[in-house]
């Protein structure tokens, strides 16, 4: 800044003049212009003192022993041109059209054809030196842009993307443009183990692209691991997008979670190209095309829009990606489209790296043609997503705290925590985390808390499912079942207008760990325990039925657990030493 | 990029053309092509049949255009997308939000 400022203020010209004489006159009109003037007497000495006083206007004769005008202005405009325009003016007595039209192709900004008076001088300069300084501060405009851009760049990839859970599994093809265009790529844990997944395209490009950004980033991560539902998450993204952005500035997403445990995958997609699964061998097994509209348009998300839940084989893989790959060009003008992608994946899938073989494969088919969009995208397995969930030998650790006692319900707790949810509320509020919250901001952060995530969870969902919504877990066992339950559910959830559930937590401190109560009330019909828990018996051998597993798991992590009262209340106790 | 603006005798239709690529650097003449029309319950069509391209920029655009029409009570029609302006307008669902005719 303070650089730029002194030059402004005194300014320098560079006179290559021959004659001492027109020299003399020459410096002597630039001085009375403000400018403090040197000069050199031929070309090749022009070109050395430009070099040397890197002046912001040279004049030059064109007529000069040793170095000629023309010769010693295209050095002079080679070597200036990175830095700014240094108006470069011809002072000829030539006045014929060879000599402008010259003068122009050398390089040269203007043309003064003698005998002129020193106003007519005196105005040229003052023109040429106008266009001078907007060239300058357009330069300086655009050094501006070009560091926001960077900036943008930067904080998408370095700060936000770098909470990024599980990037060693997952794949990523993070490629922006030149004019960065607001692709953000993010995944995180959830408390039961699921990974959840977004790849986003902001509207537009460079710093406007990824002021929602931040917002995003922060919901999608601390809402995943508090244990929100991805339906949660995007809900509350929206309403914050909404109301954050412009109405032109939104967000093309497409969401997926994943549950190694439960092999299923669920996929939302709002603008974005297909999201796909494909099987090992590289064949697509499912399209999940855009339901809904960007996210930030509509105050609230269409009410009739759906999930896709999937089921999946361990070996199957979920690949999200943007326009820019499918909209990739190359010299004829043609699109990268869907069909060369499928190639492409499916030799990516066979050899081990979707990403690399993607890339390759756009880079081979544009050649040089310019990257004009941001290229994205995000390759997740569906195994191995379960080392967050409990294993066998932690299971086993809790259960050899036998030897403590533990408190029955006439003790008094060291807190209690109760919520009842009726009617409507109960399709829209999900009171894990909430329960979770409570659980952490009085007792801290700890381990254990993961496997009361899954026990809240497996207990609440039932109840609802199977209690208030009265779903009958059959209907999972088969893969079109599947799909079949979570349509009636979403049905199901949408009409509620009656029953009840509510959750009750007492929490007692013990000398070496703790004890917390779980009790889950539901308005439902009831069940009966003593065949159901004949069925799960059953299935205790059979681990790959496809319903059930989660009882069987609460059942492993609690230290009691008993149903009452025709099924519609459970209590649950669960005990952990530090 | 090419413009180009036609309003009815009685006022109560404008329709904008837009000839090939429909992006960003669009913004400003699409402004001006409907800011002065403020006609009561008028109608604005946006003829895209020589459009041979749209941006996520464009799709913002058109969010702006249909907040300009629902201030004065309006209709917006997106007319005549041919196959890959569709599919654009297509992932984006916009169809949920404006009346496309093909």
């Amino acid at each position: 800044m303070t650089n730029s400022m002194t030059k402004s203020l005194v300014k320098l010209a560079l006179v290559v003049e021959d004659s001492p004489v027109q020299c003399e006159i020459l410096s002597k009109l630039l001085q009375e212009e403000g400018y403090k003037v040197h000069t050199a007497n031929d070309g090749a000495r022009g070109v050395a003192a430009y070099i040397e006083y890197q002046p912001d206007l040279v004049l030059m004769d064109i007529n000069m022993p040793i170095m000629n005008g023309y010769e010693a202005a295209r050095k002079i405009k080679s070597i200036s041109q990175k830095n700014s325009l240094c108006p470069l003016i011809f002072i000829t007595s030539l006045d014929t059209d060879q000599a402008f039209i010259e003068s122009i192709e050398a390089g040269g900004d203007g043309i003064l054809v003698r005998p002129f008076s020193p106003d007519v001088f005196k105005a040229k300069i003052k023109s040429i030196q106008r266009i001078s300084d907007l060239y300058g501060e357009l330069k300086a405009f655009q050094l501006i842009q070009q560091k926001d851009a960077q900036l943008a760049e930067q904080l998408m990839t370095e700060v936000i993307e770098s909470r990024n859970y599980g990037l060693n599994k997952i794949g990523m093809i993070q490629k922006p443009a030149a004019l960065f265009s607001g692709d953000i790529h993010l995944t995180a844990l959830s408390p039961n183990g699921d990974v959840h997944a977004m790849l986003g395209d902001f509207t537009g490009h460079g710093l406007r692209a990824s002021i929602g950004a931040i917002p995003v980033s922060e919901t999608f991560t601390s809402m995943t691991k508090k244990g929100f539902s991805l339906l949660e998450i995007i809900t509350q993204i929206n309403q914050q997008l909404y109301s954050l952005l412009p109405a032109d500035l939104f967000l093309a997403a497409s969401f997926a979670s994943i549950s190694s445990y439960e092999k299923t995958v669920c996929i939302f997609n709002a603008g974005l190209p297909d999201t796909y699964i494909f099987d090992r061998h590289g064949e697509v097994k499912h399209k999940i095309k855009s339901s809904h509209p960007p996210l930030g348009v509509l105050i609230n998300l269409l009410s009739d829009f759906s999930f896709k839940a999937v089921r999946v084989d361990l070996s199957d893989r979920v690949v999200l990606l943007s326009d820019g790959i499918i909209e990739a060009r190359n010299v004829a003008g043609e699109m990268f489209d869907i069909q060369r992608f499928e190639q492409a994946a499916k030799r990516g899938v066979l050899q081990g790296d979707i990403c690399d073989i993607v890339l390759n494969s756009i880079a081979e088919f544009c050649q040089d043609v310019p990257q004009k969009d941001d290229l994205s995208l995000i390759d997740i397995p569906c195994h191995g997503w379960d080392q967050a969930f409990v294993n066998d030998n932690e299971i086993a650790r809790h259960k050899s705290l036998g030897h403590i006692t533990p408190f029955k319900n006439n003790t008094i707790a060291a807190w209690r925590w109760q919520l009842s949810l009726t009617g409507e509320r109960l399709s829209r509020v999900n009171p894990i985390p909430m329960a979770m919250n409570q659980i952490k901001e009085m007792e801290g952060h700890a381990q254990h808390w993961q496997n009361v995530f899954t026990i809240l969870t497996e207990l609440y969902i039932n109840a609802l499912d199977h209690g208030v919504l009265a779903l009958d877990s059959a209907l999972k066992n088969s893969p079109e079942g599947f799909s079949q339950y979570f349509l009636e559910r979403e049905k199901k959830m949408k009409a509620l207008s009656a029953g009840e559930l509510s959750l009750h937590l007492s929490y007692f401190p013990l000398d070496i760990g703790g004890q917390l109560n779980i009790t889950i009330k539901d308005s439902g019909q009831g069940f009966d325990i003593e065949a159901v828990r004949h069925k799960l018996s059953m299935k205790k051998s059979d681990l790959s039925q496809l319903s059930g597993r989660g009882i069987l798991l609460v059942e492993k992590l609690c230290d009691s657990l008993i149903y009452k009262k025709k099924g519609t209340v459970v209590e649950a106790c669960y005990l952990w030493h530090i | 990029m090419l413009f180009r603006k036609v309003v009815s005798d009685d006022n109560s239709q404008l329709v904008i053309f837009i000839e090939d690529s429909f992006d960003f650097s669009a913004h400003q003449h699409f402004r001006n092509a409907y800011g002065e029309y403020n006609e009561v319950g008028g109608t604005i069509i946006v003829n895209l049949s020589k459009t041979t391209y749209m941006d996520s920029s464009a799709l913002g655009m058109l969010l702006l255009l249909k907040d300009h029409v629902e201030k004065n009570n309006g209709k917006l029609v997106i007319a005549k997308p041919n196959e890959t302006v569709n599919n654009i307008l297509e992932i984006a669902q916009f169809h949920r939000l404006m009346n496309i005719e093909k």
